[in-house]
């Protein structure tokens, strides 16, 4: 893989990652934003409705029989939280052109259509059409209403809300139901012209050749835009440690319970303090080797899933897992006292060095997946360290024990959720 | 060992060899690619319940086996195959489905090595009281976690009316009742009739050379006697037991699945087949049809929605799943849709839209090892030619596509909806 990487204007960059293992053009815009909680609903309706509908494409029906001829030219819309940002993603993927049955022309097309779509909204005096608002609006609620339908994901939402009731993270990555209400054709347009002013934008293109003057197209579509109040993206806010950890119980119907404990743990980009804690988070709840796997889901039977995850920008650490009711209070002291284990020191060799070698696998294989590339060069160019995967997996390599030690230490309980069926205790009398 | 070579225009090749044992290899070397995903895989899945071996008498065994056996066989008397694969990096894991057990590895390094694992704990078998103890509580608890999802309990609810006797209306996990018969009598018995070589299949694609990996497998795959599986029909029925059925769950939006049972006469379907109604289904109901527009219009789908050919050894259904607030709408509008391609037939640009998309679709599976490695497993299964889909999506006409309308029989179907508790109501 090689990268190349070009000046669009003020705080917006375009990436040519060559590649020649694809049989498909990837190219991306994603646009990052500050976490506002007033405005967070506004900015993830947006690269839905670009995508749906646009001014050269003004119904969704001709949208997709366009990309129907493409050859099933893929156009995708992501509303994500990355630390305290909004990341808003709109890609289109294209088979190249020498694949086309009939010499059609692909890539171009597409990357034009791509670019028309978020530069040339379908809207009037300056407002989105209603119809495009209201459904893209009925759209979004069904989706957060559809949260609660999976436990697993419900749960986890849940613990960020509590954990972060007083920090913008809290934000949900789509705003809430009401928030969603509150957008109106006005609003929104509104919303798209302060993106396009104000976010720092990167353009991702992984593909064998450049699409002829992609980059120019989009500076010209740029430079006419002001952009002198436009972003950096800046380093998050770190989780507040807490000197009690809240716990939070909730009930539902449900069949088997769901304990989510989330962590203040150190803060970094990806340097060595980076690669410690990723190993650290691995050793204690990564693959089958580790810590909660090995003991609490096959040692102790006490669930069917428990890992750990880290947001490392935030210097939030979490664990979930699925467990029976009269089983949740010793998992969690279970869960707890593996992580002490991990901060003594006392993990073997054989955790450690596996867990170095899954993440290495992991990383040197980042290249064979198109989204994985994209996705990977557009979290790390916007906080201005293009550290390769391959680069990421030579700091991995050298983390030492005393490092992971040194990032176990960082992390500090803060909140425990449990979602638990109606008709239950949660074990506390077995304790 | 007969060996074939596959080519194709869009510049792939693959290699299909089969040992005298009647193991099938399929590998497709990626040079430029880092990693490679392997699996290795049975034709055994939940539904193979009745079966006799080598024209002994035909026994029945409980429907979960093959994914109790998925879980146990990760054990072995040397130690679980996790733990030698944590010592390469190798990303390893496994699942069953109706139709199949497959275990798989990737990596970024050190494939011979995985390749070497992944063979010997396929074929070491160790199963004890103890372990099968074990693991019945660990399955347990997969299957309680799946008793709260409801997109899982809207197909088997439909599944459920649809089928009268095919096995496929059971999970595949089983239920904590059913787990609970297993011995590990039963374990070896299943194991030793379906993880036999005739009945299985080696799959892989990325960075590894075909001649090694052919050299790893013959000198790694143990002897034994051929066993030939007769697997005992289901009798199903051309009917179902109702059109409708419906579950409260902590939902806030009702969920569906709307399937209409095929009446079939023989056990698989062509590839062919398959192709076509994939392409009369976007026809249908795809982002680029009318309906489509009308259902997203009026309030009744969103991006959840999706559709399928659900099919397999003796079943074969179309599902339309997805979120509405009306799921008996969608359901009549879907029905009034296909009544109306039976009567005037559809839209020829559309037709030749749908095409391209296909292909666009086959052509870009190719950018993931996983995706060849998976693919594989459906020529093995099927016996079919990787890029047969390809070929065919050039050449099927207006009328191989419309004729497929004849799958949908409205007294065949079953709506299943999911819907929120009383008070959860929106």
């Amino acid at each position: 893989m090689l990268e190349n990487s070009v000046a669009l204007g003020n705080s917006a960059q375009g990436f040519f990652i060559e590649s020649q293992r694809f049989k498909t053009t990837y190219i991306s815009y994603n646009f990052y934003l500050p976490l506002e909680k007033e405005n967070a609903a506004q900015f993830a309706l947006l690269p839905f409705i670009l995508t749906t509908c646009g001014k050269e494409y003004p119904d969704f029906s001709k949208l997709n029989f366009k990309l129907n001829k493409l050859y099933s030219a893929s156009l995708s819309a992501s509303a994500e939280k990355v630390g305290d940002y909004q990341l808003l993603k709109m890609s289109i993927s294209v088979i190249d052109d020498k694949y086309a049955l009939d010499g059609e022309e692909l890539v171009l097309k597409a990357a034009e259509l791509l670019n028309s779509l978020v530069f040339l909204p379908r809207t009037e005096n300056n407002a989105f059409f209603s119809e495009d608002v209201e459904r893209e609006k009925r759209k979004a609620i069904e989706h957060i209403r559809g949260e609660i339908a999976e436990k697993r994901l419900y749960a986890r939402r849940r613990l960020i809300e509590e954990m972060y009731k007083d920090d913008i993270y809290g934000t949900p990555k789509c705003g809430t139901e009401a928030d969603v209400e509150r957008i109106t054709p006005e609003n929104l347009y509104k919303a798209w012209e302060y993106m396009l002013s104000t976010a720092s934008i990167v353009v991702n293109v992984v593909s064998g050749v450049l699409p002829n003057n992609i980059f120019g197209d989009i500076k010209s579509q740029l430079s006419g835009i002001d952009r002198s109040r436009a972003i950096s993206v800046l380093p998050s806010r770190p989780t507040r440690a807490l000197y009690a950890a809240k716990h939070i119980e909730e009930k539902m119907d449900v069949a088997q319970g769901k304990l989510v404990m989330g962590f203040s743990a150190g803060t970094s980009v990806d340097d060595e303090v980076g690669a410690a804690l990723t190993v650290m988070c691995d050793i204690f709840g990564g693959g089958p080797y580790s810590r909660l796997f090995a003991n609490v889901r096959e040692k102790m039977s006490l669930c069917y899933y428990c890992s750990a995850s880290i947001e490392k920008r935030k210097g939030l650490l979490m664990v979930d897992s699925g467990v029976e009711a009269q089983n949740a209070k010793k998992a969690e002291a279970e869960i707890l006292r593996q992580l002490e284990i991990v901060k003594s020191g006392n993990f073997t060799d054989f955790e450690f060095e596996s867990s170095k070698k899954s993440i290495v696998n992991s990383l040197r294989g980042y290249g064979d997946h198109q989204e994985a590339v994209d996705a990977w060069f557009t979290i790390k160019s916007a906080v201005n360290s293009p550290v390769s995967p391959e680069d990421f997996a030579k700091l991995i390599e050298k983390v030492d024990k005393n490092a992971v030690i040194e990032a176990a230490k960082t992390v500090k309980l803060h909140t425990v959720y449990m979602l638990m069926p109606e008709k239950s205790g949660n074990g506390e009398e077995e304790i | 060992m007969q060996k074939q070579i596959f080519e194709s225009e869009i510049g792939e090749s693959y290699t299909l060899a089969t040992l005298d044992n009647g193991l099938k290899i399929y590998i497709c070397e990626k040079p430029s690619y880092t990693s490679a995903y392997a699996i290795f895989g049975t034709k055994y899945g939940s539904i193979d319940t009745r079966f006799s071996k080598n024209g002994g008498e035909a026994v029945s065994v409980p429907e979960c086996i093959a994914h109790f056996l998925e879980h146990k066989l990760f054990e072995s008397e040397d130690g679980d195959a996790f733990t030698k694969y944590a010592e390469t990096g190798a990303m390893a894991n496994a699942f069953t489905s109706f139709d199949r057990t497959c275990y798989l590895f990737s990596c970024s390094d050190r494939f011979y090595e995985n390749l070497n694992i992944l063979l010997d704990f396929v074929q070491s078998p160790y199963f004890t009281k103890e372990t099968v103890e074990k693991e019945q509580g660990i399955i347990g608890q997969e299957i309680r976690m799946y008793d709260d999802s409801p997109s899982f309990k809207v197909l088997f609810n439909m599944l459920s009316q649809m089928y009268i006797n095919h096995a496929v209306k059971i999970d595949i996990a089983g239920t904590v009742e059913s787990i609970a018969e297993i011995n590990s009598d039963l374990l070896y018995k299943c194991y030793e009739t379906f993880y036999n070589p005739a009945n299985m299949y080696i799959c892989i694609a990325g960075n590894v050379d075909t001649k090694e990996v052919l050299s790893i497998i013959e000198s790694s795959i143990k002897p034994c006697e051929r066993v030939e599986i007769d697997r005992v029909g289901f009798d199903e029925p051309d009917s179902v037991l109702s059109n409708y059925v419906e579950q409260s769950f902590p939902v806030l939006t009702p969920i569906f699945c709307y399937g209409y049972k095929q009446k079939i006469k023989t056990p698989y379907r062509r590839l062919k087949s398959k192709v076509c109604v994939e392409l009369l289904l976007e026809i249908i109901c795809g982002e680029a049809s009318p309906l489509y527009k009308r259902l997203v219009d009026e309030g009744l789908i969103n991006d959840e929605f999706e559709f399928e050919y659900f099919t397999g050894r003796d079943y074969a259904s179309v599902i339309f799943s997805g979120e509405s607030s009306d799921p008996k709408r969608v359901a009549e509008e879907i029905s009034k849709e296909i009544a109306k391609i039976r009567e005037n037939g559809f839209d020829k640009r559309l037709f030749s839209a749908v095409k391209c998309a296909l292909y666009g679709d086959a052509v870009r599976s190719f950018n993931s090892v996983e995706a060849i490695a998976l693919s594989f497993t459906e020529c093995a299964i099927s016996d079919y030619d990787l890029f047969e889909k390809i070929r065919l999506l050039k050449t099927v006409s207006y009328a191989d596509v419309l004729k497929r309308i004849d799958v949908f029989d409205d007294d065949l179907s079953v709506l299943s909806v999911i819907s929120p508790l009383n008070g959860d109501k929106k």
